[in-house]
């Protein structure tokens, strides 16, 4: 549907702003971003009426006013750079500031540098990853995004440190965008993380280009206050053996939406999309996968788990498409989710398009409740009730969480997994 | 030490035992055997405070205090401990950090110092040798993968390593070989002490040999319908329980 008189005559008007802002942009960008404009002009915010946010209505963000009301992201204390001391951190401020980053082979660069120092790198990647045409969010981003974090990683650099893009406290503003190039046998993990108190909406777009045999790893955390609203686009393009691991991470926000995907271009590529989301109260919490099988021989792993407690929504759309050409693709997907509580709710779907004929795609969803029989047995071993439970939880959670490979960061979300879910009153 | 005092419980509307008395002194060890659906495991799980059972009537006396009030965590740090016939698996959870966690929760309740994470680690590795265990099991996730062997092992070495007042074996013998029986044997005679108890459950004499009882009790259709010592078990081996328990319908009369 697409957007309101009110809406689109607010969005043009700050769109003109925008342009006028960056006005030294190359003309490939802009023309890019005005297409975009339109393309989401045309389509709107997403609302229950769409298929694709069939149980995640959106259109709280869709008139003008709202939109306006909605304050950035506020000035709450980031958290701690828990990356761990070998992590480079990069902070992105409205204008983009980067904090003593420093690694052979790793460049992380503002949109400006960038434009500067790899113009065709940037025309080739930069909005062609993630394509707007058909995702008004993506195309929202596209046309707005006052800034990006552009990290480059040269071919052959085996990046022992983790990069930490760090989204909180205003950085980034709205419309977060990270490009992530990946050359040739080159390997880089990267940690981005969202937060930030108040009522806000953000709406990042991440694009990641792993060319023939690199590696990304990649971990998105959001952790953002309980009244904003987050969507997120995470797209890979993945060259003839590449990797792409990614891990979401939903821990906070009122309303979080993320789709994430990635194309498997060439022959030999394998990717992981794997995430837990944890939840309370009245949180929701929606993601949509979407792989692209287009060659023969990848592999594709998904693994989503969810913990819910009070009265919230977790929904989880996983889409496998495998082209005609994609022979001996072997796709596995698995969701599972843990209610704490009888009120929570689980949506989850599968959904696969197989054109190949000789495949492998597995898939499965569960939805349960603690195992009263083992919550019993660790309580008569002298284990209280609530320390049973957190157990419980933590190792439902468990397998899902050591696919984060950056350790610190693991050891974080284990913990921000366990506070959230205590209860002391067992 | 423990008085349990004309148990009546029901699951599900059906009465599973009908009127249970018994007492037990420390330092004894009670055999309760009894044909299947007997309602032994139903004495151990009440014991342990197991959820699902409905107490018609009676009363559990443990040290004074009703038993029947007690959450099980409580029953654990006071020093009750039930090995499980069917010991649960617990994916994700290593056996060393829910031991310690059970440990220390323990030692706490009982006034002690926690164990520092060096201490517990020799602590377990003396307590884990004798059952012929290797000390790698301490990371693996609780019972997960365990053979059925390994898991009445396991059980065994959390209870060395949580002392309790009270040992409750349920059927640990059930499906071991004559090795693995011996060493769960072993394992609970080397815990026997004058102010330590045990009741040990099981279907088979054979267990007897190897962890020799100073009482044995016959359940039968939801109460104790004779008890003896040693030799009552030898009997039933070789005579069966049906000339004291009647294959169907009521109890016998004679109790003892």
């Amino acid at each position: 549907m697409p957007a309101g008189i009110a809406s689109a005559s607010l969005y043009l008007e700050r769109f003109s702003d925008l342009l006028d802002r960056t006005a030294g942009e190359p003309s490939w960008l802009r023309q890019r971003r005005e297409r975009a404009m339109e393309r989401f002009l045309s389509m709107g915010v997403p609302t229950a009426r769409n298929e694709e946010y069939k149980y995640t209505d959106l259109s709280a963000l869709a008139g003008g006013e709202r939109l306006l009301g909605l304050q950035q992201p506020g000035l709450a204390a980031i958290p701690p750079a828990y990356v761990g001391d070998d992590a480079k951190a990069v902070w992105f401020g409205e204008g983009l500031a980067v904090a003593g980053f420093a690694q052979a082979g790793v460049r992380v660069m503002s949109l400006r540098e960038a434009l500067l120092a790899e113009p065709s790198l940037l025309e080739e990647h930069l909005g062609t990853i993630a394509v707007p045409d058909q995702h008004a969010l993506c195309a929202l981003n596209t046309a707005f995004f006052p800034e990006a974090a552009v990290v480059m990683v040269e071919p052959g650099t085996l990046a022992k440190e983790p990069v930490h893009l760090m989204f909180g406290d205003g950085m980034g503003g709205r419309h977060p965008r990270v490009l992530i190039v990946a050359g040739r046998s080159s390997s880089v993990r990267i940690v981005e993380t969202y937060s930030g108190a108040g009522s806000f909406w953000r709406n990042a777009v991440t694009e990641i280009r792993a060319t023939a045999n690199a590696r990304v790893e990649h971990c998105r955390a959001q952790f953002e206050s309980t009244n904003a609203y987050h969507t997120g686009v995470l797209q890979g393009l993945q060259d003839r053996d590449s990797y792409i691991g990614s891990f979401s991470f939903s821990f906070g926000a009122k309303v979080a939406r993320n789709d994430i995907g990635t194309r498997l271009d060439g022959t030999g590529c394998e990717c992981s999309l794997d995430g837990l989301y944890a939840v309370r109260d009245s949180q929701h919490v929606d993601h949509h996968t979407a792989i692209d099988h287009a060659a023969a021989h990848c592999n594709s792993h998904q693994l989503y788990k969810g913990v819910l407690d009070g009265n919230t929504r977790g929904v989880f759309n996983g889409k496998i498409f495998v082209r005609r050409d994609a022979q001996k693709t072997d796709a596995v997907q698995s969701n599972k989710n843990l209610l704490l509580s009888d009120k929570a709710e689980v949506n989850t779907k599968p959904q696969l398009e197989i054109d190949a004929n000789d495949v492998r795609c597995t898939h499965g969803a569960t939805i349960g409740q603690l195992d009263a029989t083992a919550a019993f047995y660790l309580r008569s071993r002298g284990i209280s009730a609530a320390d049973a439970r957190n157990m419980l939880t933590y190792a439902f959670a468990a397998d899902a969480l050591d696919r984060v490979r950056v350790k610190p960061v693991r050891h974080h979300f284990k913990s921000l997994l366990l506070a959230r879910f205590a209860r002391e009153d067992g | 030490m423990l008085q349990i005092r004309n148990l009546r419980v029901s699951v599900d509307g059906q009465k599973i035992l009908r009127g249970v008395n018994l007492d037990i002194q420390p330092g004894s060890l009670h055999a309760i055997m009894g044909p299947n659906g007997s309602g032994k495991s139903t004495l151990a799980s009440i014991l342990a405070g197991r959820d699902g059972y409905e107490i018609e009537a009676g009363s559990i006396t443990y040290h004074g205090q009703d038993l029947l009030e007690m959450d099980p965590e409580i029953r654990a740090r006071e020093g009750i401990f039930l090995a499980f016939q069917y010991p649960v698996e617990v994916p994700g959870v290593t056996t060393m950090y829910f031991m310690r966690e059970a440990l220390n929760a323990v030692r706490k309740h009982r006034g002690k110092e926690e164990l520092s994470a060096g201490d517990f680690l020799r602590l377990a590795r003396q307590k884990i040798k004798p059952l012929g265990m290797e000390a790698g099991m301490l990371k693996r996730a609780v019972n997960e993968g365990f053979s059925g062997g390994e898991k009445k092992r396991s059980e065994i070495f959390q209870m060395s390593m949580l002392e309790p007042t009270l040992g409750i074996l349920d059927e640990t013998d059930s499906g071991l070989d004559i090795d693995a029986l011996q060493v769960v044997a072993d394992g609970v005679n080397a815990l026997r002490s004058p102010d330590r108890a045990f009741v040990v459950i099981t279907h088979y004499q054979r267990l007897l040999n190897h962890i020799v009882p100073d009482y044995v009790h016959v359940l039968g259709d939801g109460r104790i319908v004779r008890s003896g010592d040693k030799t009552l078990a030898l009997e039933l081996e070789r005579r069966g329980y049906s000339w004291i328990v009647p294959a169907s319908g009521q109890a016998a009369a004679a109790g003892a």
